[in-house]
């Protein structure tokens, strides 16, 4: 997991020296452009590393062959860096958006629908602070995530089934032909792949999370039943002697 | 340049400052389990592996060591 971690942050590094002193200009946008080599990459993880992870986890856990609560697990850590990131891609497009379009935000097709995803996740994250046993939290966390995680095609399809101030696919376009070369295209990818090892070094921490929290609610549990026990012993003594 | 400097300071500072957060609680939990559990093995305690019945040493209230009652 150190690893991970360190690579993650050397890639970031190196991700932000590229994006701020190595690549050039754009042509139309000036120096705005390399908020791109940011905010594809949050929006990557958010959207479909994050709460694909999730959906999927969700559907083995409520597929009878593989229900497990570790995919419950999973899919929760998953949500939960998901949401992160999801905030992150919501400021960076705003922050982007302010000296392109002029306005903060928009009541865009993209941002709605991604602002829409968020406020769906917020409330999986809400659910499963309501008590209940495991199981049920499990079971009912898992139709809701798949609920929520229809919002992901209708995001990624909205610059295509609506007219959007948000421009279209650059890398991930119909025809799979990205529209950016060179220096940019790599930061780019750069910028992707250091954003990937982020979440998967905070999902790999935020499951060993969930695993802790469900081991200390077992313990307490048990020491609650031990004190019980030895709360009644006594009396036991008492009444066989 | 102001935009962009911005951006990446907001969203690099968010996931730190999330990363942090990530530590932090994973050392406090794994405290308060090594407290909960003090017999228990390095490899058992961030693995979420169940201890095998009939091998945690009882340290609970009102549970002394074997024989003393």
């Amino acid at each position: 997991m150190r690893v991970v971690g360190i690579t993650a942050a050397v890639a970031t590094a190196a991700t932000v020296w590229l994006a701020l002193w190595v690549t050039p200009p754009d042509v139309t946008q000036g120096n705005l452009v390399r908020l791109v080599y940011l905010h594809p990459g949050v929006a990557w993880v958010a959207l479909y590393l994050a709460f694909g992870l999730a959906a999927g986890a969700s559907l083995l856990y409520l597929w009878p062959r593989t229900r497990s609560l570790f995919w419950d697990r999973l899919a929760a850590a998953a949500v939960e860096v998901g949401v992160v990131f999801n905030v992150c891609t919501l400021v960076s497009g705003s922050i982007w958006g302010r000296p392109t379009w002029g306005v903060w935000w928009a009541w865009d097709a993209r941002l709605t629908s991604t602002a829409v995803l968020l406020v769906l996740f917020l409330g999986y994250l809400a659910l499963r602070r309501v008590p209940a046993e495991p199981e049920a939290r499990a079971r009912r966390s898992a139709f809701v995530c798949l609920f929520a995680a229809v919002d992901v095609p209708i995001v990624h399809f909205s610059v295509l089934w609506w007219r959007t101030l948000h421009q279209g696919a650059t890398v991930l376009n119909p025809d799979l032909t990205p529209t950016i070369h060179g220096s940019m295209a790599w930061t780019l990818l750069l910028g992707f792949v250091a954003l990937t090892l982020v979440f998967v070094w905070m999902l790999i921490v935020r499951y060993r999370i969930g695993a802790l929290e469900d081991r200390l609610g077992t313990g307490e549990l048990d020491m609650a039943l031990r004190q019980r026990r030895a709360e009644g012993a006594p009396e036991d003594e008492d009444e066989a002697a | 340049m102001g935009y962009v400097v911005a951006g990446y300071v907001i969203v690099l500072s968010i996931l730190f400052l999330y990363g942090v957060q990530l530590v932090w609680r994973r050392r406090r939990l794994t405290r308060a389990v090594e407290r909960l559990e003090p017999s228990a093995t390095p490899g058992d305690r961030l693995g979420g592996r169940g201890t095998a019945p009939g091998t945690r040493r009882e340290t609970g209230p009102g549970v002394g060591p074997a024989g003393s009652r």
